[in-house]
């Protein structure tokens, strides 16, 4: 049996923004919440990494009491947002999203968030500082929270959850947890590529363990790319320090001929695609054109200097994003010499943030009663492409999927566990531990990375697709069954955890790979060689990913319209992103 | 050109099984710019998986700071303190080790 047992009536996955909003939501319902952190309270998952960025719509910002434009509307950020995810957004959650924003900004500075920009669409504070105001009221509301503890599987009964398995990644100890509702909120899976700009904890177990459980998961294949990603020196691999600079100071971005490679892109496509947000499609589909030709640089990437851009413009600028040169504690004054000089440094893109996830409904109820998804692990509003801010979308999931499960626990009775079921789950959890010799963990998962990296970036065709699927088949079939620790202790056991988060990386990569095969256009992030359109007469559709017996199956439906009728036709990839570029209405695709 | 080559000597401790701590030497390719953190990386994938740091949930990029720990003698960050030439990664205080570099709980 478990070593302990533990009850609640919510239990919340995951400790990022989103998991926090839910268990606050879900707490001022009434309902006992306890919150499971993988990491360190506050200080894992995406959010603290985050920028971080609030977006909402100008007018409502202006009656907050910030310098909002008055002339913008939620209407105006509802068609931003749809025309900008290549209309495959579903609208209900995007009307969610701009309605709720306002609201949670409010929520937020009552709280004690403090403001260190805002401008017609946009507050900007730090990451950090959101985690630590969500932490502080989380406490004050009464949210049991548990950190260094990682949910390995769901447990549910006759459609229904009762709880889940966890593993005390300190003790190496398994936890039985009990409750009447979940909330799925374990953000992204970055860790199934390297590089990526992520924490190191985001394995996508979440989404992976509800689509075990029965649970659809959806548009797999959207994956965005930062650009402009450090790709040396080790120390900074995967820091966004130089997309924030180039996003706002320009530059110049060179492959190993030196030559400009924006040149012969069409103008408008390269301005608005450097300038605004839409260089995290743009630059990085064009700089991976570059490395997929065979002209790129030593890690795999292209160069990036200071160009014509001004030197005094971008110290000025650099004094706001990292005073004196410092990045969160990154020390970044070597790089700052470099800018000044003109002398490159190379970069590329690295995943960033994926817009598919797990299927939910507007009240963020999945599949399977009781189960409710919230964040970045949620199929949400941003369709193939995520325009405004990821940070106001785990609010406003988190908070109304907290607040639905919180009703729904107060009015349901406890599911009883399977023992037997329970009893199975941790026999084949241990078997990495048990095993005498077998396929090293770490060695596989960096190989894994390194494939995916390889075969599933921003530009894919057929033949690399069905090379990954046929790889990641054999590391299914092969080694993923003869993991085997080196060291047994169960005392903060590495190794043992990489060989718990490997098949859900495994799952994921495989359903985002049939998923992009499946997907015969090139729309958002996801671009096809061998199918360059945009094609809207076939593919306004969801990809829609259900497990049976252990088998990826995926199939599509109808993309949820509301108010915005999408458009018709099959258009080039770059004249459609020419045209989304020009059709949004804000104010340069801040985010 | 031959590869530059640096010796990494790290405190070892597993409570469970060992009297008292140890060092374990460990040789690692260098590049240049690489962090202790890295080195940590190449050691658990490529020479010792059984060694514990702080790298489940960390962020590597000085955010979390859930890997301070002492690099030569001197406390820091092991994610943001690049190494040049023999390294000693030994955890922030030896009498409070959960495994190797990780600490307990309360630290």
């Amino acid at each position: 049996m478990a070593e302990k047992t533990i009850k609640t009536d919510v239990l919340v996955v995951g400790g990022g923004g989103a998991g926090f909003r839910a268990s606050i939501a879900a707490r001022e319902r009434g309902a006992k919440v306890l919150l499971l952190s993988k990491g360190p309270l506050a200080r894992c998952g995406a959010s603290p990494m985050a920028g971080a960025d609030f977006t909402l719509d100008g007018n409502s910002m202006n009656k907050l009491g910030r310098e909002g434009d008055t002339n913008d509307s939620m209407e105006r950020v509802f068609n931003d947002i749809v025309s900008q995810g290549w209309y495959l957004n579903n609208q209900r959650l995007v009307e969610q999203y701009v309605k709720t924003a306002p609201v949670l900004l409010k929520d937020m500075m009552d709280w004690g968030m403090e403001i260190k920009m805002s401008d017609q669409r946009m507050i900007f504070t730090s990451g950090t500082h959101i985690m630590d105001v969500l932490l502080k009221k989380a406490r004050s509301v009464g949210v049991d929270m548990l950190a260094d503890v990682a949910l390995l599987e769901l447990v549910t009964r006759d459609g229904k959850v009762t709880g889940g398995l966890g593993l005390d990644i300190r003790t190496g100890g398994f936890i039985h947890f009990t409750a009447k509702a979940v909330v799925m909120a374990t953000g992204g899976w970055h860790k199934g590529f390297w590089p990526n700009t992520g924490m190191r904890d985001l394995s996508g177990e979440g989404i992976a363990m509800s689509n075990r459980a029965g649970a659809d998961i959806g548009n797999m294949e959207f994956i965005t790319f930062c650009c402009n990603v450090f790709y040396e020196p080790p120390m900074w691999l995967g820091s966004i320090a130089p997309y924030m600079v180039s996003l706002i100071c320009g530059g110049r971005l060179t492959n190993s001929r030196g030559e400009d490679i924006l040149e012969g892109y069409d103008p408008y496509v390269v301005k608005t695609g450097t300038m605004t947000e839409w260089n995290k499609s743009f630059i990085s589909y064009a700089s991976m054109r570059e490395i997929r030709d065979g002209r790129r640089f030593k890690n795999g990437g292209v160069h990036y200097s200071r160009g014509d851009a001004s030197w005094d413009y971008m110290k000025m600028v650099a004094s706001f994003v990292f005073p004196d040169w410092r990045y969160k504690s990154i020390d970044l004054s070597p790089w700052a010499k470099m800018l000044e000089n003109d002398e490159p440094v190379e970069v590329g893109p690295a995943v960033e943030y994926f817009e598919g996830g797990i299927v939910v409904n507007e009240r963020f109820e999945t599949g399977i009663t009781g189960l409710f998804a919230a964040g970045e692990c949620a199929l949400g509003a941003f369709g193939a492409n995520r325009v405004f801010s990821a940070i106001t979308e785990m609010l406003v999931h988190g908070k109304d999927a907290g607040e639905n499960a919180g009703e729904y626990a107060i009015d349901s009775k406890a599911g009883e566990a399977d023992g037997g079921l329970l009893a199975s789950l941790m026999e084949k959890a241990e078997q990495p531990l048990l095993k005498k010799k077998g396929e090293s963990p770490p060695c596989l998962r960096r190989h894994i990375q390194e494939m995916a990296h390889k075969h599933l970036g921003p530009i894919r065709n057929e033949a690399e697709l069905k090379e990954f699927i046929g790889f990641l088949e054999d590391v299914k079939n092969s080694q993923l069954k003869d993991l085997a620790t080196a060291g047994k202790s169960r005392t903060y056991n590495k190794e043992w955890l990489d060989a718990l988060e490997l098949p859900n990386i495994v799952h994921l990569l495989e359903a985002a790979a049939r998923s992009a095969l499946a997907r015969k256009e090139s729309r958002g992030v996801h671009f096809r060689e061998d199918y360059p359109d945009t094609d809207n007469d076939s593919w306004l559709v969801e990809s829609i990913v259900k497990l049976k017996d252990d088998t990826i199956e995926v199939g599509n439906r109808p993309a949820t319209v509301t108010k915005m009728t999408p458009p018709k036709g099959k258009i080039p990839y770059l004249d459609m992103m020419k045209k989304m570029m020009k059709e949004h209405s804000d104010t340069g695709g801040k985010h | 050109m031959t590869e530059k080559r640096l010796k990494v000597k790290v405190f070892r401790y597993n409570p469970e099984v060992d009297k008292e701590p140890y060092y374990r030497d460990y040789e690692i390719p260098h590049e240049k710019g690489m962090s202790a953190m890295d080195a940590l990386d190449y050691i658990y994938q490529n020479l010792d998986s059984t060694i514990a740091y702080y790298d489940h949930a960390g962020c590597s990029l000085g955010i979390c700071a859930k890997c301070t720990g002492r690099i030569n003698g001197v406390a820091g960050l092991l994610c943001q303190t690049e190494i040049f030439d023999e390294t000693v990664l030994e955890p922030t205080n030896k009498e409070r080790v959960l495994k190797d570099l990780v600490m307990k709980r309360d630290q």
